[in-house]
Parts: C-alpha cells; sequence; structure tokens
C-alpha cells in the first residue's frame, strides 16, 4: 500500500497494554494494607514510548511506580520523574473490585463512557493543550484473587468515534515526503525535542515546516503563532507505539477528535513519529493526510461522542487472567526456597 | 534451587553485607568496576543508546551505595524475532567466541550444575524437532504461570463473554490476525535490566521475556532464548534484586576475566580502553549468550581491530 492514494476508511492499531508483574505485587500489598474493603477508584499512570524497533509495537506499560506508594513514610526521590523519554506519563483510572462477580458486573459501556467524558471535557477547556498526556486516557477494570493470587483485568483505551469516520487521502513513509534538507532539519528537530527533559515525554506536538526548509517542533498550544507564518507545511505530529507501515496508531484518534473540534480543519496532515534505536527514523515514520467531516452534535457541549477501545484479548471480547502464585504464595516459595 | 547454589547466595549475601563496595578502579587489572564506575559506564550507555534509562526500582530494595535514580539499567520491549538454538551454527563461527573462548576453555563453565544435571540437559537440546515441542509448550503449558483455558486458579474467561456489552466499532479498529498455524514463530519481547552486582563487582544482566500477546513468559521458556551452551549453567533463575519474581540472568562469576580478557585484546591491539565504554563491551559479549534478543548495544562501536 506504498503511498496509497485514492479514498478509504483510516483505520487505527489498537493499543496494547503490558502489566509488569511489579504493578500486580504492589497493588496486593496496597490492597491488604491500605485499602481493605474500600473499592473507590484509584488514579493510576501509565507508560509508554514511540515504537523504537520496526518489528514490534510499543505498550501502554504498568509498574509498580504507577501505583501510589504502599509505603507510609515519603521517599525522598519522587517516584515518577517527567522527562524520561522512555516513559511518558499517561493518566488512568483503575477499578478494582472486592469480587469476581462485582468484576464481571461492571458497567463497562457507563465506564468507558465516563472516562471519554473527561477527554472530551479536556478537549474543550483546553487542558489537553497544555498537558496532551490526558488525549491517552486510560481505563483498567481488574479483580484481585489474594486468596489465589490470581489476577482477572481488562484495560480500555477510550476512543471518541468520528461519524462518519475520517478517510485517508494519502499514507506513506515520512521519508518520501521531504526534500533531504527538509528530512534532515527534521531529524534534527525531533532528537532535540526527544533529549530535551522538558519536552522528551510530550507525545502530541506540531511539526512545522519553513519555506527555507528549518523544521521546529510546537507544542499545541503554539498553534495560533503558527498561523500567522505562511507559505510553510503544518503536520500535527504524535509519538506512535504502533510499528506497521499502513497504519497509525491508537493516540490519532483523540487527535484527530481534538485536531476537528478545536481548530475545524477538515484535511488533516499528521506525523506518526517512531524511532529506531531511541532516534527518530524518518523511514519507519509516516505521514498521512485525513479528511475530516465534523460530526453532527460536536458543536452542542453537553453531547458526547460514543466512545470504543476495549482490549481484545487474542480477537476475543474477554478479560486478561495471570497467575502469580509462584512468585507470591508463601508455601510454594518455601519449597522452591527449600 | 541446587542446594550448593544456596548456599553459595547465602555466603555472597554474608560477604555483601560486611565488606564496602569498591572505591578503588581495578578496571585494567581485572576486569571490575567500582560502583562510581559502573555508574558513569552507565550514563554513557543511556546516552548513547537511549532505549536505555536508568531505574530507580522498589524503595524498599533499593541499595545504599548506588544514587537512588540510578539503581539499575533497562531497555523494555526489546523483540527476540527466533529462538537461539536456530541460530547456534552462526555463531559458532562468528569469531566473538573465538574471543571468549580461548584454547583453555575457561571462558565458560558450568557454575552449579552436577554431572547429573547436564546430562538431562543433553537431551532436551537443540535439535530443530525439540524446538518444535518446545514451542507447543509454550503455547500449551503457559496456563500455569499466565491465564488459560485449564488453569484451576483462573476461571475460563470465555464463559464471561459478553458480546452485547461492549462495542468495538470493526470499521475503525484493525483486528490483529494471529497466525494459527504454530509452525510460525511468534515474536517474544524482553525487558533486558542490567544491575551491579556487589560480590562480583561487575554488571549483571537480567531477563523478563513476555510472549507475543506481551503476557508474562515462565522463567524456563526463557532459556529457549539463550544460547544452548549457557542455558542453565551460566544463565540461572533467580531472583532479581530490585523486581519481584525469578528471573533468567547471565551468572556473574566470569564476568570480571571474560572482560578483562577483552580489555587485554583492545589494549594488545593498541586501544586504550575507557572505562566509560565497559557497558558496550559488556553487552557485546552479553549478546553471544542472548543472540537473539535485539537489545542496542552501538553497533559501530569498534573493538579496535582497525584503529591501532
Amino acid at each position: 500500500m506504498e503511498g496509497s492514494s485514492g479514498k478509504s476508511i483510516l483505520q487505527f492499531a489498537p493499543f496494547q497494554s503490558s502489566v509488569d508483574e511489579g504493578f500486580w505485587h504492589r497493588l496486593s500489598s496496597l490492597k491488604l494494607n491500605k485499602f481493605g474493603i474500600d473499592d473507590s477508584p484509584i488514579p493510576i499512570t501509565g507508560f509508554y514510548a514511540p515504537c523504537s524497533h520496526s518489528q514490534v509495537s510499543n505498550h501502554l506499560t504498568l509498574l509498580a511506580e504507577s501505583l501510589p506508594s504502599d509505603s507510609s513514610e515519603e521517599s525522598e526521590v519522587p517516584e515518577i520523574s517527567r522527562g524520561n523519554r522512555n516513559r511518558c506519563s499517561v493518566p488512568g483510572i483503575l477499578y478494582n473490585t472486592n469480587t469476581v462477580e462485582r468484576f464481571h458486573g461492571l458497567d463497562k459501556q457507563g465506564l468507558l463512557k465516563a472516562e471519554a467524558q473527561k477527554i472530551w471535557e479536556d478537549i474543550h477547556n483546553g487542558r489537553a493543550l497544555e498537558d496532551s498526556s490526558v488525549l491517552s486516557r486510560f481505563l483498567l477494570i481488574s479483580f484481585a484473587d489474594l486468596k489465589k493470587w490470581s489476577f482477572h483485568y481488562w484495560f480500555a483505551f477510550p476512543a471518541l468515534v468520528l461519524d462518519p469516520p475520517a478517510t485517508l487521502v494519502d499514507l506513506r513513509p515520512a521519508s518520501q515526503c521531504f526534500s533531504l534538507e527538509e528530512a534532515e532539519s527534521l531529524s534534527a528537530a525531533f532528537n532535540e525535542w526527544r533529549n530535551s527533559s522538558l519536552t522528551a515525554d510530550v507525545p502530541f506536538f506540531l511539526v512545522q515546516i519553513d519555506t527555507n526548509s528549518h523544521a521546529t517542533i510546537k507544542h499545541l498550544k503554539d498553534w495560533e503563532t503558527c498561523q500567522s507564518a505562511d507559505g510553510h507545511k503544518l503536520l500535527f505530529g504524535f509519538y506512535d507505539p504502533c510499528h506497521l507501515p499502513n497504519n497509525p496508531g491508537w493516540p490519532l484518534r483523540n487527535f484527530l477528535a481534538l485536531i476537528c473540534s478545536r481548530w475545524d480543519i477538515k484535511s488533516v496532515h499528521f506525523l506518526c513519529y517512531r524511532e529506531n534505536r531511541g532516534f527518530a527514523d524518518l523511514g519507519l515514520s509516516l505521514v498521512g493526510e485525513a479528511l475530516i467531516t465534523v460530526p453532527q452534535g460536536w458543536r452542542d457541549h453537553p453531547y458526547v461522542p460514543n466512545a470504543v477501545g476495549w482490549e481484545l484479548n487474542k480477537g476475543r471480547k474477554i478479560p486478561r487472567g495471570i497467575s502469580l502464585a509462584k512468585s507470591m504464595d508463601p508455601t510454594r516459595l518455601a519449597i522452591s526456597a527449600a | 534451587m541446587v542446594l550448593s547454589q544456596k548456599l553459595h547466595e547465602a555466603f555472597k549475601g554474608t560477604v555483601e553485607k560486611i565488606t564496602g563496595p569498591r572505591t578503588v578502579s581495578a578496571f585494567k587489572e581485572k576486569g571490575v568496576l567500582s560502583v562510581t564506575e559502573f555508574v558513569t559506564a552507565g550514563d554513557n550507555l543511556v546516552s548513547k543508546c537511549p532505549t536505555w534509562s536508568w531505574e530507580s526500582g522498589e524503595p524498599s530494595k533499593r541499595k545504599p551505595y548506588l544514587p537512588p535514580e540510578k539503581q539499575y539499567l533497562i531497555t523494555r520491549n526489546v523483540p527476540c524475532l527466533r529462538r537461539a538454538a536456530s541460530i547456534e551454527e552462526e555463531y559458532e563461527a562468528a569469531g566473538m567466541e573465538v574471543l571468549l573462548d580461548n584454547e583453555d576453555n575457561d571462558g565458560w563453565l558450568a557454575t552449579h550444575g552436577k554431572p547429573k544435571d547436564r546430562s538431562c540437559e543433553e537431551e532436551n537440546l537443540p535439535s530443530i524437532e525439540s524446538l518444535e515441542i518446545s514451542k507447543n509448550k509454550a503455547v500449551k503449558l503457559a496456563p500455569s504461570h499466565v491465564g488459560g483455558e485449564d488453569e484451576d486458579d483462573i476461571p475460563d474467561m470465555a464463559d464471561y463473554e459478553e458480546a452485547d456489552n461492549i462495542e468495538i466499532d470493526p470499521g475503525t479498529y484493525i483486528i490483529a490476525h494471529e497466525p494459527e498455524d504454530d509452525n510460525i514463530l511468534r515474536t517474544r519481547t524482553y525487558d533486558v535490566s542490567i544491575t551491579y552486582d556487589k560480590y562480583y563487582q561487575t554488571p549483571r544482566v537480567w531477563l523478563t521475556g513476555y510472549d507475543e500477546s506481551r503476557m508474562l513468559l515462565q522463567a524456563e521458556l526463557v532459556l529457549e532464548d539463550v544460547s544452548q551452551d549457557h542455558a542453565r549453567k551460566t544463565v540461572t533463575i533467580e531472583d532479581h534484586p530490585h523486581l519481584p519474581g525469578k528471573h533468567a540472568s547471565v551468572h556473574p562469576c566470569r564476568h570480571g576475566a571474560v572482560m578483562k580478557k577483552i580489555i587485554d585484546v583492545l589494549m594488545s591491539r593498541g586501544v586504550e580502553p575507557e572505562v566509560d565504554k565497559y557497558l558496550f563491551l559488556f553487552l557485546k559479549f552479553v549478546a553471544s549468550v542472548i543472540p537473539t534478543i535485539e537489545y542496542d548495544y552501538t553497533m559501530d562501536f569498534d573493538l579496535g581491530s582497525s584503529s591501532s
């Protein structure tokens, strides 16, 4: 599909989850020592990074640090340091139920809708321009069976649905879309953006290329000022966790929703930023053009668009499960230590 | 765990408690690193290969002799496209082995294996057929660690399939098509971490494996991605100093000696080894143990052959 043209529906590769063993260990300890039977939702932090190998996508990863600290004394090191290029923070929420029945009884569509509404509001109140990570907000429901050390869980990555869907005019490797001079300047600008602790974990941005081939990366909130200059290209860029050559990754969905509802742009030039070995790779990165028709009702504020995003488990609509008895069960640990 | 290994761990733990960390450099003489040299080499790795980063880990497991925000190094989601046994032969001829395993053949020795263990090892070793079987094991036996159809602890989730409850909008979703054919090797991914081993005064490499849907791989299955010469001998399954659970690790007992040999080779070629490049050399040698895990260590790093 190289350099394909002609209209087709823009399809996105879903975000995938990855949970570190440390996350479940800390959740168990919090459940036993702090939360007890309190099952109110817990704010958590997920981490992701742009795709960095041509054969595998990156995931939204949960680590022990995704949860609040389980020790009572405050540690002197802040647990989540901003500016780590391999850990762009994404806000999420965890509903951990006390029983397996409650887990299966959760109103999944309702919970997803509630998170989608937060994203929608942040688009409208401008918060998404200040802190773009809120566009990738996620949801996790779980049941931690602490008697058997097994965990049932299900992720959702809420995406506002454009109706009618965006159509794709063009999508090709970024290396085919720029002159040699532009490409050099762009790679340098990206590497600078990714190496500065102020911007390394800012996942959505603007890419401006001046008539003299000079490229700059800008924050979303600088969109207005980009409009004053003329004779340049303006692209909407984001850290793309996906590695597929013909599809952008999931974060573009809510970005398109922001672009069309805030700036009323109908033809969107986007850039899926990807890396190889930690450096900008314009051969893996994609540049595309999508046409959006502003969906009906999007102008009325109380309206909230439909949302999708529950993660599939091997193509099926079922939760995932993991048993950590091997590393948590004291009797098994005693046997293996004997 | 083998008893001798247990005893050794206990001994090592006691020695670590009562001895201070190395502060004087013995990099060229012994191939070992002081704590500050480890941090310097780690900083250099992070700056040259930015997929690596420092982690602070669990506060309760922090080592007081390392800076709190630089406890260990990690690179996540590293692809492993083939099982190690399938490329064993390529590596035999690659030269790196020659550099490490000299004529005394003491480059690598079984650390804690007993002759009896060895003989049952041999039976499991690398023919393609046995690899096929172990791959099926990866799919079928995984439930003992990962939720699956026939694990008692985990109710069959298929019972709860709720097609009407959630919406997925197939028009704009790419549904990944998992290969049905078991002959297709699925991509595993690894988190590779490097800790400082205070007893051996060298870095130590740890592997956490994931299957194609990013579910934790049993440490036993990780051994398929280790050069078969080293599986269960120099690569053992132990507790990670900073992370929960059992992880495969390249045992560091010979690291100092191997690094010393590499440094000697460099010096004989007129290259003055710099301590901040230690981890590049180290990771290059670790690549002979885990040849199919494609982590970054600056491919163009020169062992010194052309710069003399």
